[in-house]
C-alpha cells in the first residue's frame, strides 16, 4: 500500500533566515488501508474502537507533517479518549432530547451547557497542545479560564446582542487568546493580527453573500418559494413538488456557499491568523490560494459522492497537504535551543466534547 | 546497522546515532550517547504509511528511524512482531477484504439490523418520552397546521365509540386518545403521534362515504400505534445520522446531514405495510373486510389530485400495490 520513495537522508540543520516550508509526505494510498481498517473496526465494536481510531488519524497526519526534517507526533492516549467520548455522548443526548421537549428542562441544559463549554473547550485546547511534539519536545497552552469564559461566552453573547457586528472582534480576541497562550516547550507563540484585519475579510464575505443572493435572484430562484408562501399565508395545500423543489434549491445554495464563498474566506482568514503568528523570535507565513483551496473542496466533494465515500482517505490527504505546505516558518536560529518543561496530565473530555458538538476551533 | 536520530526528550536537540541488535539489547551509539538496554524494554510505534518510526525508550528519550525497512530488518533480529491492526493496515489483500466486509456489514445493518434495533429500541424507550414528545408535536402542529375541527360533537362521538368498541388482534380495546383536528395543508389525512394518539382530520371524515372506511384508516393508524412506529422513525434517523457524520463528517457536515431523508422513506414504506397487514388483521377480528381500506386509500388519493402516485405518499409504497395487496388479504379465506 506504500508507493511514495523512502526519504532516508537525516534531517539537516536549517539554514537560519531562510524560510523552512512545512512538509506533508502522507498519501492516499497509504491512508487507505489503515483508514478502512479502522472504520471497520469501529462498526463492528459498535463505535468503542473509534477512539484508538482517532489516535491512529491523528498519528498518520501528524507523523507525515515534517518541519526541517522531522515529523510531529501525537500522543493522546484512546483510553482517555474513550472516556472523553463517553461523556460527550451523554451530553449530546440530554441536548438533543432537551431540546426536542421544549419543556424548562430545554433552558437548564442549555444553560448548564452554555456554563460548562468555555472551560472544556479550554481544556480541549489544553490536550490537544499538550499531546503535540516535534523533535520529542511537547507543546502547551495555557490560557485561563477567566480568559475562555470571556472570549467564549461573553464575547458570544455580546456578537449576538450587536447582531453579530462584533463578530469579527470576537473572532480576532478568541485567537489571540488561542495563540498567545500557546507554547511549545518552553518557547511562548504570540499573535499580531489586529481587529481591523479581521473586520476586512468579514466584509468581503459580506459582499460575497450578497453578490450571491443578486445572482440567485436574477436566475429568477425566489419564485419556487412563492406557492409556499402562499400557501402559508391563505392556506390551502402545499404542492409537495414545489416543497422538494425549493429544498433542494436550498441545499444546493448551502453547497455552493460552502465550495465558492467558503474556501475563499477560509484561506484569507488561516492565511491572516498564520501569518501574524510567532513562535519566540520565529516567523511564521502562510500563503494558502483561495483558489487552490476552493479547487481541492470542490473536487473532493464530487469525487467523494461519485465514489460513495471511497475516495475519503485521499480527499483527507489532499486537504491536509495544502494546509500544512501553505505554512513555512523562518527560523532565527537553528531550532535546536528549544527545552521541554515537565509532563502534566490531562484529561480528553474538553477535547472530545468540543469535537461531539461541533465547535470547530482549530483554524 | 540502522542509521537513527536520537532525540534527548528534554530539547529538541538532534543526535545521528546507529541502532544494532547485540544479544537481544538494544545498542544505540552516536554523538554523546551509547545505550544498551534489553529490547524488550523498547516500545515501538506502529508503522503508518512512509512516516519515520520511533522506537521509545523507558527514560523518557526516543529514536526515530526514516529507513523503514532497514528498520524492519532490525525488529526482526531483535524477534518484534507488530500489533495484528498494524499488519493488517498495510496488507493490500486483507484491506481489500475489510472494504468489503465493511460494505456488507454496513448493508446488513440497515437492512436487518436498524429496524429490529430500532423496534426493540421503541419497545422499552419510557412512555413518559413518548408523551412528553407527543405533547410538544401537538402543540407545534396546533398552532400551524392543524386547527379545531368543524365536526360536530355528536358526530365525533358517535366515531370515538366506534373506534373504542374496536377488538385489537391480541383481544384487547384501542387505549389511545382519538383527536379531530381540521387542515387545509394537509387535506385528507390521519396520522398517530409518539404516545400512539391518532390525529383525524375534517376531510377525511367528511370524503369517506361510509363510516367502516373511516374505521378501517383507524385500524391503519392502531398499526403505527401498536408497534411504535413513529418511535422506531426517531431511532432510525438518529442513528443513520450518526454513522453518516461518522462516515463523512470529516469531510463535509453539509454532505453528512443530506441523505438522511432520502434514507429514510424506506423504512418508511416497510412501516406502512406493517400498519396494512396489522390493520387488516384488527378489522378481519372485528368482522369487516380489509378491502374497506383499500376503499379509504383511494378516496384519500382521489382527495390528493396534486399527489398521483409519488409526491405526498411517496413515504407510502405505491398506493395500488396497497390497495392490491389488502384486496388479496381481504379474499384469503379467514
Amino acid at each position: 500500500m506504500e508507493y511514495a520513495p523512502a526519504n532516508t537522508t537525516p534531517p539537516a540543520a536549517p539554514v537560519i533566515g531562510t524560510p523552512q516550508q512545512l512538509r506533508f509526505t502522507g498519501t492516499g494510498a497509504s491512508y487507505f488501508g489503515i483508514w478502512i481498517v479502522n472504520l471497520l473496526l469501529t462498526i463492528v465494536t459498535l463505535g468503542i474502537y473509534s477512539a484508538w481510531a482517532k489516535v491512529r488519524r491523528l498519528q498518520y497526519f501528524y507523523r507525515h507533517t515534517e518541519l526541517a526534517g522531522t515529523g510531529f507526533d501525537f500522543h493522546g492516549s484512546p483510553k482517555r479518549i474513550l472516556l472523553g467520548r463517553i461523556i460527550a455522548f451523554v451530553m449530546l443526548v440530554a441536548y438533543n432530547m432537551s431540546v426536542r421537549l421544549h419543556s424548562i428542562w430545554t433552558l437548564v441544559v442549555i444553560l448548564v451547557l452554555a456554563a460548562i463549554l468555555p472551560w472544556l473547550l479550554r481544556n480541549s485546547l489544553r490536550f490537544r497542545l499538550y499531546n503535540t511534539s516535534w523533535r520529542g519536545t511537547r507543546f502547551h497552552f495555557r490560557g485561563s479560564v477567566g480568559g475562555a469564559y470571556r472570549v467564549f461566552l461573553l464575547n458570544g453573547f455580546l456578537s449576538f446582542i450587536t447582531l453579530y457586528l462584533m463578530v469579527p472582534f470576537a473572532h480576532q480576541r478568541l485567537k489571540a487568546y488561542q495563540h498567545d497562550n500557546s507554547f511549545f516547550g518552553q518557547t511562548r507563540f504570540s499573535f499580531h493580527a489586529r481587529p481591523g484585519q479581521f473586520y476586512l475579510i468579514y466584509l468581503m464575505m459580506l459582499a460575497g453573500f450578497l453578490a450571491f443572493g443578486i445572482v440567485l435572484a436574477m436566475a429568477g430562484i425566489g419564485g419556487a418559494f412563492k406557492p409556499l408562501l402562499l400557501a402559508q399565508q391563505h392556506g390551502g395545500r402545499i404542492d409537495p413538488k414545489a416543497m422538494l423543489k425549493a429544498v433542494a434549491i436550498i441545499y444546493g445554495a448551502l453547497i455552493l456557499i460552502s465550495v465558492i464563498i467558503g474556501p475563499v474566506i477560509h484561506a484569507l482568514l488561516t492565511n491572516l491568523i498564520w501569518s501574524n503568528t510567532r513562535l519566540g523570535e520565529h516567523r511564521i507565513e502562510c500563503h494558502m490560494s483561495p483558489l487552490q483551496l476552493m479547487w481541492v473542496t470542490v473536487s473532493n466533494l464530487v469525487l467523494v459522492v461519485v465514489t460513495c465515500g471511497l475516495f475519503i482517505p485521499w480527499a483527507m490527504v489532499r486537504m491536509t497537504r495544502l494546509h500544512v505546505e501553505s505554512i513555512s516558518i523562518t527560523p532565527a536560529s537553528d531550532l535546536q535551543e528549544f527545552a521541554d518543561t515537565p509532563a502534566e496530565d490531562l484529561g480528553a473530555v474538553g477535547a472530545e466534547t468540543a469535537t461531539v458538538f461541533d465547535f470547530d476551533i482549530a483554524l | 546497522m540502522v542509521q537513527a536520530s536520537y532525540f534527548d526528550g528534554q530539547s529538541t536537540r538532534v543526535r545521528e546515532v546507529v541502532l544494532s541488535i547485540v544479544d537481544s539489547d538494544l545498542v544505540v551509539t552516536g554523538e554523546d550517547v551509547n545505550v544498551r538496554l534489553p529490547f524488550a524494554q523498547v516500545q515501538v510505534d506502529e508503522r503508518l504509511g512512509r512516516a519515520s518510526r520511533r522506537l521509545r525508550l523507558p527514560d523518557g528519550t526516543f529514536c526515530e528511524v526514516r529507513d523503514l525497512e532497514q528498520l524492519d530488518a532490525l525488529l526482526q533480529a531483535a524477534g518484534h512482531r507488530d500489533g495484528w491492526v498494524d499488519r493488517m493496515q498495510r496488507h493490500l489483500q486483507l484491506v481489500l477484504v475489510s472494504c468489503v466486509v465493511f460494505v456488507l456489514v454496513v448493508a446488513a445493518a440497515y437492512k436487518w439490523g436498524l429496524p429490529i434495533a430500532a423496534e426493540v429500541g421503541a419497545r422499552h424507550l419510557p412512555p413518559a418520552l413518548s408523551q412528553a414528545l407527543t405533547t410538544q408535536t401537538l402543540r407545534v402542529l396546533d398552532g400551524t397546521w392543524l386547527k379545531e375541527s368543524k365536526i360536530s360533537a355528536e358526530r365525533q362521538a358517535a366515531l370515538t365509540w366506534q373506534f373504542h368498541a374496536l377488538r385489537l388482534p391480541d383481544g384487547g380495546t384501542p387505549n389511545s386518545e382519538l383527536l379531530f383536528r381540521r387542515s387545509r395543508q394537509l387535506g385528507s389525512n390521519a396520522f398517530t403521534l409518539p404516545d400512539g394518539t391518532i390525529i383525524l382530520l375534517d376531510d377525511l371524515v367528511k370524503s369517506m362515504k361510509d363510516d367502516r372506511q373511516i374505521v378501517a384508516v383507524l385500524s391503519h393508524e392502531l398499526g403505527h400505534a401498536y408497534a411504535h412506529h413513529s418511535l422506531q422513525l426517531l431511532l432510525q434517523s438518529s442513528a443513520v445520522g450518526a454513522f453518516l457524520t461518522l462516515y463523512v463528517g470529516d469531510i463535509s457536515a453539509l454532505l453528512a446531514a443530506a441523505p438522511a431523508a432520502i434514507v429514510q422513506a424506506k423504512y418508511s414504506q416497510k412501516l406502512e405495510q406493517e400498519a396494512d397487514d396489522y390493520g387488516a388483521a384488527l378489522m378481519i377480528k372485528n368482522g369487516m373486510s380489509p378491502a374497506l381500506l383499500a376503499d379509504a386509500l383511494r378516496t384519500i388519493l382521489a382527495s390528493h389530485p396534486e399527489a398521483s402516485k409519488e409526491g405526498y405518499l411517496s413515504s407510502h409504497p405505491s398506493t395500488d400495490a396497497r390497495m392490491k395487496h389488502l384486496r388479496e388479504l381481504a379474499a384469503a379465506p379467514h
